[in-house]
């Protein structure tokens, strides 16, 4: 001890005596790389001490320094290099460091691995490249950047991501990849209800990874098998993003910097409906619709009125002569009130609804340390207002991490996020209730939204085009509220607090035995209000969907999960050409969900009073409480030799709760892989790295808890309560874990320099045994069973290209490529079952998983085809249905997705643009079933072969010729086989197909599989030009860094194939995809960021 | 060496965390088990809801007796049933909602314990009369879907472990039925309890539930008459020599209440939407016979003071029509299982088939036109001024040229509120004459449906059932015709 203390003595003394006796002056320099070009960003710190500096753009820097004093300088993918500050002036070149090149990756349980030690697959993108566009959720910003990630965002204002890596492999369980901050995973729930993750109505609550501030992520990593994440267990068997938020850093200046960034949006029109403009309201009653019964002013006449009730618009020619009365006529206090109207389109179609989105995103990041602790600290605020009216989105997000150094074998390191999110007013989802769905669906093309806008704030009352009975006195909306009154009246609110929190101390035993003890807490809190002003048009509402006229319904839910894990590292080399690491461990997860759902029952009993107890009636809320715990102990070993043979296996046990003690709780499962670093070997000049790799691994699952099936309470009837029993199945002690097992060969390498490097993968996975609720004959008295059933295979191929053609020092560019394809099989189901129906849409379509077909198969009503193919075309001119509902209709499956990136910079300057694409997959579109059904879309107006307007009676020359073959009518054959001839009888196109007159368009007369549309595009995703200060502007200033960008997102759909809409649009994240009804447009948007760092 | 083994020990202490109870993985706010009451309430609720419901989503035979037709949405009175899939919710009702609970209900009887306060003899017969009385109503059920699509799953049905079962031919299904309700007659002791409470159509009272059993008897009999008439005879005569609901106090009426969503399904449909007005087919008629019931039934066309009924199978514009009667849509309005008016229309198609049943033909046909207008609020002196119309009166000639199309004619307007049960007696009676409308979908061949098509999740789900289901029966289509319906 005695010995200790006068080391530290004599350590003082030496401090002091440099503090005295150095003598500090300016150091300049330039860092390059080993071709010189300029490396801005590198760390450069004088050695033993906390002060350092990072190089400009032209990779200067200049520090005080005294002449016997060492600089160090470090920068991610070069050698760490120590120069002596001897001169006052160096030019320092970096190397490149064949291990540093490939980098360190961050692996399962926060590993950090050697990326070439890895036999599998794992594509990183920097912090840049996910702060690419301003986003409220990162995971939008992972479109077409990723091989093999399929990152569906849609439409919805602040709605949830689609996050599938390789496929889909579990039938109806969670696809979604694994998200880990720091090691740890973190929930990513989708809050949504089951009817909307079915594509029903509700609304797209989004998904909870957007509380991770996308400013405080450093990197993220993707592993892409079940390999990668074997140590996770069954949690990650679709994947996991690996995020790694930033770090403090030493660093001698203010260490802040600061982001802004303001955004402004409006949708892109070929995103929404387009209307037609020759034919106005009407069209159940045939194409004079007008009602001519009535006499309105009293003049003794029959004037002329619109049907208001009829929400299609197959009505009558408009003509600017005829005045007829409309729905403005009805609303006392209009300037039209009781005054006929020009009979013509409206000046301002529902397009005019949308308005300009404005947004604005502030972060102030703090960073700093010393070489005992560090620390970053990050605060972004979020203001985001909507395309749609009335809708905002405000979030909070405040972020830190301190990480200490006790002695030199101690270290803890502690972060924490608190996120504050709320909304107001998110779109509607699904069929009912979406006022989206009457922009699309049911409309008067003569209606003017501008008039309606003036309508509602005259008074703010519920007075609109839909009129059921206005002759009669009735105001009442027939089926659609004033859409300025759904927005103003009806809105959602909704708000998420959440706190992550993380600590984990690292103790190093010896050298090379480390163990670390690790906490985390993610605990969230919900709160989801939904509101029906008195005086609303009445349907479906609250927990029982019974019709009521006004309401509330309240949902809060409380989660929270706490994982401990303990690990255990132990190097050891054998000798100086083997390696040995050890990894042991065990975690335990343990998580609570708490739910009230509640509502108002028969309306509210004083008008604009949003309480449960404002309720006519009482009824029982809905609660849930569930826990869950699972437990997992592991360990995985890696040998290596020389550092180019690398071998490593996992093996884990886990035991769930969700699993029953008599049945099997507890269960094993490994995994295995190898690399070969080759170009070790091969000594070559144009050949810098090349790998191969390969790997096995199997995963296990367990189900979701709490899944039992119970008796549900669903009312009382006087003194009666009631339940009725569950509509599932379970047998809850024959439940086994299911097992994915996958399979992987990599190809890495890269040329000329690193000027062009590429990633190969080829994968298969087979899910077996999956549990699920397999859905049965209901005269089973159950809807489905939760059993084990079921394998599913998935075999692709990934590939990512890099290359820089050009890179010189003031001129650079850059590609990257990634490019996937997934080819998906249902291989067998469970007892007998060769179809199972995921998700049954409404108005003729379903969703399924059938045997022998890639997952997602739509299947609906068809045409009927001759032997050649030909539709056929029957006596009316209409087309005949194949009225089974089991043909195959489509599958939403892409054949490939592909992401092209490229990035030009010149000095300063640089501009990016990415292009992401998909091809194939089918969706369903209600929009234009029901589009064309109503009138609607210009499809259903125009001339024929005749040269006459299509909606003109038949009598009258009107009508169109539906491609196709008819049978022959002058054909007659004793076998009673028709022959067909090419169609020529004209089908009636003046009213709509559902009022039963004729009406050869829309979903009443053809079949499912008219509206089923292939869903690829090319999309201009994001287009950026970003400008870096240089530093004479900032020199004399405490300013260290400054840049402003232009960014543009979703500027240009170059291709698509379905009509007025986003084919990636839909009502939720989940594995119901591929039909759309009152879908969102999509929003392009513009956004100035400015960046200074201190 | 040691700080290792200290360090494992950590680990599996840790991992023997995990809670191994079964129970632990229960939703701590559900309910797992409970008693048989609050399961039968509900299965009488989903029954009530699934026959009185007018939704053109679950329940389309109004649109085929063309009582109602829809103003804007006309596609279930063309016929056309895939697009809301009717078939399926309505099949989904009556064999996950309603058998599905009355099994549940029955495993909970079965697992009830003795209190001490009750005798084992009384308990004994308490729980006979219960299981039988979930018996009746399962029948009663089987019937509706056996006359809705013809051969349904049956022998392998309400088991959850047979995930697809199989079909069984309707025409072996209608004698097993019979025979169980025997069985279940048979142990209904009327002196004895049943459900002292949940039980809410006849409040358990085990003297009505055998009247209304042996009603249903004679429902299934009279459907038997032309495919086995010594059957249909045996069980007609039987049921009536052990007592039916011949009264109207005797009726069987789910006590629907004000508040959602416990208030009657017509009234749910209807108070905030115009989606249906009476059909000119029932009214045009009705104003023909001049009908003192159309005040019962609907409301006069807006502003006038006459009856006038949406053309059937065509838009119609609501505000030009009458509409559905105030008492009918009220929300407190109890929803009918079983009624006199129903049962002595039976009785008075077996008398005319020679069937015996303690009285004549006329006897019953003017019992049961005499209970509808009690039912309605009609007075008998109203009743009797109707029989006296030559039009009406059973032994005129002008009321029709055979038994089939007076009682056929006189049933339709009675059942008006009652779709299922009027489809039923036009299938059986082929009166009256209705047609198709012009709109109907080609499916419908130009007929009124004489089936219901089965549903699309059968399709795909059951799919080899519904094959050989489809083909045992001559085709999954609307103009299949049930065993039964043999002209």
């Amino acid at each position: 001890m005695k010995l200790k203390f006068n080391g530290l003595l004599v350590l003082l003394v030496v401090l002091i005596t440099q503090i005295t006796f150095a003598q500090d002056r300016t150091v300049n320099g330039t860092v390059t790389d080993k071709s010189g070009l300029p490396i801005p960003g590198v760390n450069v710190l004088v050695k033993g001490t906390s002060n350092g500096i990072q190089t400009d753009f032209d990779g200067k820097f200049k520090i005080q320094a005294a002449a016997n004093q060492i600089l160090v300088f470090t920068y991610i993918g070069m050698q760490k290099q120590e120069v002596a500050a001897t001169k006052t002036n160096l030019v320092v070149k970096l190397k490149d460091d064949s291990v540093q090149l490939e980098g360190v990756v961050v692996t399962a349980m926060g590993v950090k691995r050697e990326k070439k030690s890895l036999s599998y697959s794992s594509q990183k993108l920097d912090g840049a490249q996910i702060n690419s566009s301003p986003t409220t959720n990162f995971l939008n910003n992972l479109s077409g950047k990723v091989a093999g990630l399929e990152s569906i965002t849609n439409t919805n204002f602040g709605g949830s991501t689609n996050i599938v890596l390789r496929g889909t492999k579990s039938l109806t369980g969670n696809n979604q990849a694994l998200i880990v901050v720091d090691g740890v995973p973190i929930k990513n729930d989708n809050l949504n209800t089951s009817s909307v993750k079915g594509s029903g109505s509700g609304f797209d609550f989004g998904n909870s990874a957007s509380d991770i501030d996308p400013n405080n992520i450093e990197s993220v990593n993707i592993l892409k098998g079940a390999s990668a994440t074997a140590l996770y267990g069954s949690d990650a068997s679709n994947g996991a993003i690996m995020i790694t938020t930033k770090k403090g850093r030493l660093n001698t200046g203010i260490g802040v910097s600061y982001s802004s960034t303001v955004t402004t949006g409006s949708i892109d029109k070929s995103t929404f409906a387009t209307y037609q403009k020759q034919y106005g309201g009407g069209g159940y009653g045939g194409n004079d619709d007008f009602d001519y019964s009535k006499d309105v002013n009293g003049d003794g006449t029959k004037d002329i009125l619109v049907q208001t009730g009829y929400d299609i618009s197959y009505g009558n020619k408009f003509d600017p002569s005829l005045m007829v009365y409309q729905w403005n006529a009805f609303a006392p206090g209009n300037a039209n009130f009781g005054k006929p109207t020009p009979w013509v389109a409206a000046v301002n179609d529902p397009s005019k609804f949308f308005e300009r989105s404005f947004a604005t995103i502030n972060n102030i990041n703090f960073n700093g340390g010393d070489d005992k602790s560090t620390y970053n600290f990050s605060v972004t605020n979020n203001q985001d207002k909507g395309v749609m009216p009335n809708s905002k989105l405000l979030k909070n997000i405040i972020s830190g991490n301190y990480s200490r150094n006790f002695g030199n074998k101690l270290k803890l390191t502690t972060s924490f996020t608190y996120s504050d999110q709320s909304v107001l007013g998110r779109n509607a989802v699904g069929y009912n209730n979406n006022l989206i769905g009457s922009f699309r669906q049911w409309w008067q093309t003569n209606v003017d939204v501008k008039e309606l806008k003036q309508e509602y704030f005259r008074d703010q009352k519920n007075i609109g085009w839909n009129m059921a009975d206005p002759t009669a006195g009735n105001l009442t909306p027939a089926f659609w509220n004033n859409p300025y009154w759904d927005r103003y009246q009806n809105y959602e609110t909704d708000s998420r607090r959440r706190l992550l929190l993380n600590s984990s101390l690292s103790y190093d035993v010896t050298d090379n035995f480390n163990l670390i003890g690790r906490v985390t807490i993610d605990n969230s809190n919900d709160r989801q209000e939904q509101r029906k002003a008195v005086g609303s048009y009445a349907e479906r509402f609250g927990i029982n969907q019974t019709t009521q006229s006004s309401g509330y319904e309240l949902y809060t839910r409380d989660a929270s999960q706490q994982i401990y894990d303990f690990l255990a590292n132990y190097d050891l080399k054998v000798s100086d050409a083997v390696g040995i690491k050890l990894l042991g461990g065990a975690t335990l997860k343990h998580s609570t969900s708490n739910s009230f759902d509640g509502s108002t029952n028969g309306g509210l009993v004083l008008p604009n009073l949003y309480t449960l107890a404002n309720s006519n009636s009482f009824i029982a809320p809905i609660t849930s409480a569930i826990t869950y715990q699972k437990s997992g102990i592991f360990g995985q070993a890696s040998v290596d030799y020389k550092k180019i043979i690398f071998l490593e296996g996992t093996l884990r046990q886990d035991k769930s709760t969700a699993l029953s003690k008599t049945g099997k709780n507890a269960y094993n499962y490994s995994s295995v892989g190898t690399s070969f670093v080759f170009s070790d070997l091969i000594k070559s000049e144009w050949l810098n790295f090349g790998k191969l790799r390969v790997n096995y691994a199997e995963v296990g699952n367990d189900p979701e808890p709490g899944l039992l099936s119970y008796k549900n309470y669903v009312s009382t009837i006087g003194t009666n309560p009631y339940y009725s029993n569950s509509t599932v199945f379970v047998n809850f002690d024959k439940l086994k874990p299911e097992i994915a097992q996958s399979w992987e060969f990599g190809l890495e390498s890269s040329f000329l320099d690193n000027r062009l490097s590429f990633d190969l993968s080829y994968y298969k996975t087979v899910t077996k045994d999956q549990i699920f609720r397999v859905p049965q004959s209901t005269a089973t008295s159950y809807n489905s069973s939760l059993v084990n059933a079921g394998n599913i295979e998935n075999k692709g191929v990934e590939v990512s290209l890099t290359g820089m053609p050009v890179k010189t020092k003031d001129f650079q560019w850059q590609v990257t490529v990634n490019w996937s394809q997934n080819k998906n099989k249902v291989l067998s189901l469970d007892a007998g079952r060769t179809n199972l129906q995921l998700a049954s849409f409404p108005f003729g379509a379903t969703l399924n998983a059938t045997i022998g077909q890639p997952y997602g198969t739509l299947m609906g009503t068809d045409y009927m085809y001759d032997t050649a193919g030909n539709k056929i075309v029957g006596s009316d001119g209409n087309y005949l249905n194949n009225s089974a509902t089991n043909n195959i209709i489509g599958n939403i499956q892409a054949k490939w997705r592909g992401g092209l990136f490229n990035k030009v910079s010149y000095k300063n300057l640089s501009f990016s643009f990415l292009i992401d694409m998909k091809k194939g997959g089918s969706v369903f579109s209600l929009d234009q079933g029901f589009g064309q059904d109503t009138g609607l879309t210009p499809l259903t107006t125009g001339t024929n072969d005749l040269g006459n307007p299509v909606r003109n009676s038949l009598a009258d020359g009107g009508g169109i010729i539906n491609p196709g073959v008819m049978a022959n009518p002058t054909y007659t054959t004793t076998n009673g086989q028709p022959q067909y001839i090419a169609n020529t009888t004209r089908a009636d196109a003046s009213t709509s197909s559902e009022a039963g007159l004729g009406g050869t368009y829309g979903i009443t007369a053809n079949p499912a599989k008219a509206y089923v549309y292939d869903a690829s595009f090319v999309k201009l995703r994001e287009v950026g030009l970003t400008y870096a200060f240089p530093t004479k502007f900032y020199d004399k200033t405490f300013i260290k860094g400054a840049s402003v960008s232009v960014i543009g997102n979703n500027l240009w759909i170059i291709d698509k194939n379905l009509p007025y809409a986003d084919p990636e649009a839909g009502a939720s994240s989940g594995n119901t995809q591929g039909y759309q009804s009152g879908v969102m447009p999509t929003v392009k948007t513009y956004s100035f960021n400015l960046k200074i760092n201190f | 060496m040691k700080k290792i083994i200290v360090s494992a020990a950590l680990l599996i202490s840790l991992v023997s965390c995990v809670n191994e109870s079964n129970d632990y993985n229960n939703d701590h706010d559900k309910a797992y088990d409970v008693p048989a009451k609050v399961l039968i309430t509900n299965a009488e609720k989903e029954l009530a809801d699934q026959v009185i419901t007018p939704s053109q989503g679950s329940n389309i035979f109004r649109f085929f007796s063309q009582y109602w037709t829809q103003t804007q949405y006309i596609d279930e009175s063309r016929y056309i049933l895939l697009k809301r899939t009717v078939s399926d919710v309505f099949w989904d009702n009556l064999m996950r909602d309603v058998l599905g609970n009355l099994e549940a209900t029955k495993k909970a009887v079965n697992v009830e314990v003795r209190s001490a306060a009750t005798s084992q003899a009384d308990f004994d017969i308490q729980q006979k009369n219960k299981i039988a009385i979930v018996e009746i109503l399962e029948i009663y059920t089987y019937q509706v879907l056996v006359d809705t699509f013809g051969d349904v799953p049956y022998s392998e049905s309400l088991d959850p472990n047979i995930v697809l079962p199989k079909y069984d031919d309707a025409a072996v299904i209608y004698p097993k039925l019979i025979i169980r309700l025997d069985a279940a007659i048979a142990n209904l002791n009327v002196s004895g309890l049943s459900f002292p409470q949940g039980e809410i159509i006849y409040n358990g009272n085990t003297a009505k539930w055998k009247l209304f059993a042996n009603s249903l008897k004679v429902k299934l009999g009279i459907n038997l008459s032309d495919v086995n008439s010594a059957l249909a005879k045996t069980t007609i005569e039987s049921a009536v020599l052990s007592g039916v609901i011949t009264s109207n106090t005797d009726n069987a009426k789910f006590p629907y209440v004000s508040i959602s969503p416990n208030w009657n399904p017509i009234y749910n449909n209807l108070f905030s939407r115009n989606d249906y007005v009476p059909a000119n087919t029932i009214v045009t008629d009705m104003n023909t016979m001049n009908d003192p019931r159309r005040s019962a039934y609907f409301t006069f066309k807006p502003g006038t003071t006459t009856y006038v009924g949406g053309i059937y199978g065509a838009a119609n514009s609501y505000g030009n029509f009458s509409h559905i009667s105030a008492p009918i849509q009220a929300a407190t309005t109890p929803g009918i299982l079983f009624e006199s008016t129903e049962v002595n229309f039976l009785l008075a198609e077996a008398a005319a088939r020679g069937y015996s049943v303690g009285n004549t033909d006329e006897y019953y046909y003017n019992q049961a036109i005499t209970k509808s207008f009690e039912s309605w609020g009609l007075s008998s002196i109203d009743a009797e001024t109707y029989l006296a119309d030559p039009k009406v009166t059973y032994s005129s000639s002008l009321s029709g040229s055979s038994y089939k199309e007076k009682i056929g004619h006189q049933a339709w307007i009675a059942l008006f509120n009652r779709g299922f049960e009027s489809w039923n007696t036009w299938r059986r009676l082929d009166f009256p004459v209705l047609i198709a409308p012009a709109s109907a979908t080609a499916d419908a061949q130009g007929k009124v449906p004489v089936r219901m098509t089965y549903p699309v999740a059968e399709q795909t789900i059951n799919t080899a059932s519904w094959q050989a289901a489809s083909t045992a029966i001559g085709g999954d289509k609307l103009t299949t015709k049930i065993f039964w319906d043999k002209n």
